[in-house]
């Protein structure tokens, strides 16, 4: 027994050597050192390369997709400011992580990115878990975190240095119920809504406008991320009479209830969310989709050049359609390029910089401002899949009391 | 609406039996739960897309992948199964770990061979619904039932009319008396994978079709689901498999629309599973204990 | 350098919690248990809870988490005595996605938004990852050192003869299923109290934190360290907590494909080395204590 004993102490103590090795060579790693990594890099102007942390849920088998987009976009970014000379001749390197959709995983990215790694700024390219997770770190260590498209809201609570690049589920819901009720005329709605915080935060807040706006929610239903049959939903919306359905899930879901309403011949208006806009969408759904509205970030039809050489070089690049996720991350990147060009790295200066940000082209539009707490203030895009099976635009909610989160009153639910 | 909710609950029903049917007829000889089946069902499906995409044939893409995919079952019954089953164990779930590991693989290697992204069959009938007075039945539905019928009946002639499913019913009601008077149990034994994941790869292409869709994440819902069911259909019972399937169904179905369930459609299977086994800890229709 | 090196051993420390709780029910006691992850969420859940709405003290709020998971475990060790091992597995499962489910709905958990928790202050200053991996080592010590105390006292050897053969131990006047109720309770109990250090120490949980996923991770760890002993458990859970971290440095190559690895390293481990990497049979074990027993000399018997 005192052999068990003395295996044990040795093994704590083998656990805290290895926990200690790495505090004994570097500073106290106290969480008030917020200069640390800007700061270091900032000496060696022209020399190393500026590094930019990425992480998204590359090897999750349900988020994979969306991990690669990200992914995708985010390597594309880089590769194309280092071609067109970087930021003012420093080049940028990407250091990017698999956070496999885990909590854990992604704290232990954050830790390394902000401390190890020594990146000047993060963009989270993963859903609301990790890169909830993520925030409290980058905003601890003082580094500034660029969410591409987590919705949750504490995201952007966690403090001034974490700004988040899409609309927060509120706005888009707002403008979604506004657009539903004011220019389709739906007086009777059904709710579709995927059983994630997601889901739910928007299907509160279209509830909450459309009510006041006049019209009546029928039936609200949220449904599993891992479950694929909307049949028995959509039996039971064709006994309501319904003029709108409303969807505030992903593509799968989204396409399946397109599908099911049409073979089931309901006739009814379907509006989803950017969660809907991706290319899988419109592949699974195929000619059932046409005539879905969808309230999304990116205008595939807007004549602007850097979202039209987006749209090309994506294409080109990967023999892929870009969706909205890739879009919201390769964005994430152009705002911190623009802030490196004119502050430099360091991180209070980025962070005042990104703040004060107004009208910054980028490819899902024009970004207004950010709002006191950090999200993107921008015009919430209509878009609508025509006869030729592709998104297209249909119409734009730019009304700053709908797009302005801090505008909308809050709905607990 | 109830009639066509009987309907869609019988569809789903089916494909549910048909998804379980494969992991049924694994328990009913080697008494593993095999939750690496739901692997079998992932990769059924693509390779069922592969060769429908590329012959247009939705009949070869069935035999094809039912026939590759139980080969992959005998292998790997003959290379981990097997030895695994042959040692003395520590204790009874290492053939199920053994499964997990094999699932967790089959899903990340599909996405690493295949890409994360969602994959459509685009298959399609003439016609998409056939309309009856107030109800709908959509014409892959009809699919699924016919599918379902003729694997049933396949099964039924394989186990009750020929040598080799004599043997497999002898093995699974004893196999050390079976191998004593002389049955090959390994044939048996090989018998089961070649049934149980070519089922699983028919019920994968079946929901690749009726979905169109598939993805590497397809196999995790039907992982567990497909254990709920086996259990309630009294572990290696095929019968009890197809009741417990439709049952199921039916309770998802009717549960999901006229209540407001405090949590997801899929944990409904095992809400039903702990109820029976707490009342009947044998399942629905289970004769005896196998250990 | 040091936070991100605090961040993993803070992580470590917990799976080897986990794994040393899970190793007591389905080591020691030999029950078929597949759904540890819900009592680690339960132990979370609660500890949250308490010290989020109810404004507990932390340390209170550990030890409530603890004993309410515990008094679930209960539940569960009575119901398993009623079902044999592949009904229990399954069961198991069960309750792990139905508890993630329920997680997920109910308003008291935080629903679908998942539950922020303040991390809590010990002597005056926030406890960070460093704290959390200390008190976690602590704990993991006082585990240890009752595992210890377990297998030698009548309950280990009643478990010990429980896993070999239950109706043999019944015969010698072993109350076999008091003993497993036991095992259940302190197993899920130490699951609780893990779950109750790993939510304040995230500062945020969420239901998936707890799906069958993190079920079978824990059971991975359990089994390719070495089930039935104590280092198994823990060398198992450092070795897989720590891997995918590692792998990191390697390359992207690599880390893209760890789950791919994992599937297989558990498959392998299962096939050809079913007493796990550090378990009495391993030729790693054996090899180091030949080693050891040469340099020293000495010719004493293995553990």
């Amino acid at each position: 027994m005192k052999k068990l004993l003395s295996t044990l102490l040795a093994l704590a103590m083998a656990m805290s050597l290895v926990a200690c090795g790495g505090g004994d060579t570097s500073t106290p790693s106290d969480t008030s050192t917020p200069s640390g990594s800007g700061g270091d890099s900032s000496q060696t102007q022209g020399e190393d390369p500026i590094k930019i942390g990425f992480f998204g849920p590359l090897s999750s088998a349900s988020a994979s997709a969306d991990g690669l987009s990200g992914l995708q976009s985010a390597e594309l970014a880089v590769r194309l400011l280092n071609e067109s000379g970087g930021i003012n001749g420093r080049m940028v390197e990407l250091v990017d992580y698999d956070d496999a959709l885990d909590t854990t995983e992604a704290a232990n990215i954050a830790e390394r990115l902000t401390t190890a790694d020594g990146v000047a700024a993060v963009v989270s390219g993963s859903y609301s878990g990790p890169t909830r997770v993520a925030a409290p770190i980058c905003q601890a260590a003082g580094v500034v975190m660029v969410s591409a498209y987590a919705v949750h809201p504490d995201v952007v609570n966690a403090g001034e240095y974490i700004f988040s690049q899409s609309f927060p589920g509120a706005v888009q819901a707002t403008a979604a119920a506004t657009f539903a009720v004011e220019e389709l005329g739906a007086q009777r709605i059904a709710i579709v809504a995927v059983d994630l915080d997601f889901g739910t935060e928007q299907s509160a807040y279209f509830k909450a406008k459309a009510v006041e706006l006049g019209a009546e929610i029928v039936s609200e239903d949220y449904i599993a991320m891992s479950d694929n049959d909307m049949t028995s939903v959509v039996s039971k919306i064709a006994s309501e009479d319904v003029d709108l359905i409303y969807m505030p899930n992903y593509y799968g879901h989204a396409a399946e209830v397109c599908r099911q309403v049409v073979l089931q011949g309901l006739d009814v208006d379907l509006l989803g969310c950017e969660g809907a806009d991706s290319w899988q969408m419109l592949q699974t759904a195929g000619e059932y989709a046409e005539g879905l509205y969808i309230t999304t970030n990116m205008d595939r039809d807007d004549p602007n050049e850097s979202t039209q050489a987006y749209i090309e070089n994506y294409r080109a690049e990967y023999d892929m359609e870009p969706d909205m996720v890739g879009a919201s991350v390769y964005d994430a990147f152009e705002v911190l390029f623009a802030a490196m060009k004119e502050v430099g790295t360091d991180p209070v200066a980025m962070q005042e910089y990104i703040a004060n940000m107004k009208d910054f082209d980028t490819v899902t539009g024009t970004l207004m401002y950010y709002t006191s707490s950090g999200s993107a203030v921008k015009p919430v895009q209509i878009q609508r899949v025509g006869e030729d099976l592709q998104f297209h635009s249909y119409s734009v909610i730019d009304d700053i009391s709908i797009i302005d989160g801090d505008n909308i009153p809050v709905v607990e639910y | 609406m109830f009639l066509q909710l009987v309907i869609n609950s019988l569809a789903i029903g089916s494909l549910y039996a048909l998804t379980a049917m494969g992991a049924t007829l694994i328990y009913g000889i080697l008494g593993i739960l095999d939750i690496a089946n739901a692997g079998a069902y992932l990769i059924g499906a693509y390779i069922g897309y592969y060769i429908y995409i590329s012959t247009g044939q939705l009949v070869l893409a069935f035999l094809g992948a039912m026939l590759s995919v139980g080969l992959v079952g005998v292998v790997l019954h003959r290379t981990v199964y097997g030895p695994i089953l042959a040692k003395p164990r520590m204790l009874s779930i290492i053939p199920l770990v053994a499964a997990v590991g094999l699932f967790t693989m089959s899903s990340d290697l599909i996405r690493l061979l295949c890409g994360a992204g969602t994959k459509a069959y685009n298959f399609r009938f003439p016609v998409d619904v056939v309309r009856v007075g107030s109800v709908t039945i959509q014409t892959t539905w009809l699919l699924i039932f016919a599918l379902t019928a003729v694997l049933l009946v396949v099964l039924w002639v394989v186990l009750n009319k020929t040598k080799m499913g004599l043997a497999w019913r002898a093995t699974a009601e004893d196999p050390d008396i079976a191998r004593a008077c002389g049955v090959n149990t390994n044939s048996a034994m090989a018998l089961s994978y070649v049934l149980g994941y070519g089922f699983a790869a028919a019920a994968g292409i079946m929901t690749g079709i009726l979905y169109n869709s598939i993805t590497p994440a397809l196999g995790e819902v039907p992982s567990y689901k497909m254990l709920a069911i086996i259990v309630l259909g009294g572990l290696g019972n095929p019968l009890g498999t197809v009741v417990a399937g439709l049952l199921i169904g039916f309770a998802e179905v009717m549960l999901s629309t006229y209540t407001v369930l405090p949590i997801p459609k899929d944990a409904v299977a095992f809400v039903v599973l702990i109820i029976v086994l707490l009342i009947k800890p044998s399942g629905l229709f289970g004769q005896r204990n196998k250990v | 350098m040091s936070a991100y090196v605090f961040s993993i051993s803070a992580t470590a420390a917990v799976f080897v919690l986990l794994a040393l709780s899970l190793n007591i029910i389905t080591g020691y006691a030999g029950q078929a248990m597949m759904g540890q992850a819900a009592f680690f969420g339960i132990g979370a859940y609660t500890a949250a809870i308490l010290t989020e709405t109810y404004h507990v003290n932390f340390w209170l709020a550990l030890i409530l988490g603890m004993l309410f998971t515990g008094l679930c475990g209960a539940v569960l060790g009575l119901i398993s005595l009623r079902l044999q091992a592949d009904f229990l597995a399954i069961t198991t499962i069960g309750i792990n996605f139905v508890m993630v489910a329920l997680f997920n709905n109910m308003s008291i958990t935080g629903a679908s938004l998942g539950l922020n928790v303040t991390k809590p202050s010990f002597f005056g200053r926030q406890m960070g990852n460093q704290e959390f991996f200390f008190l976690t080592l602590i704990v993991i010590v006082i585990v240890c050192l009752l595992i210890v105390k377990m297998r030698r006292s009548w309950f280990g050897m009643a478990l010990a003869s429980i896993n070999n053969d239950a109706a043999a131990a019944r015969s010698f006047g072993i109350d076999v299923s008091r003993y497993q109720i036991l095992a259940f309770i302190i197993g899920t109990a130490i699951a609780g109290l893990a779950g109750g250090i790993y939510a304040h120490r995230m500062g945020y949980i969420a239901s998936s934190d707890f799906a069958f996923t993190v079920s079978i991770q824990i059971l991975s760890m359990v089994v390719i360290g070495g089930i039935g002993t104590i280092r198994g458990p823990i060398l198992g859970a450092l070795l897989l907590s720590v891997l995918p971290e590692a792998l990191r440095f390697v390359s992207d190559f690599v880390s893209d494909y760890r789950s791919l690895v994992y599937g297989g390293l558990l498959v392998l481990m299962v096939r050809f080395m079913p007493g796990g990497l550090f378990g009495s049979s391993s030729p790693i074990v054996r090899g180091s204590l030949w080693v050891f027993r040469k340099i020293t000399g000495k010719g004493g018997a293995a553990a």
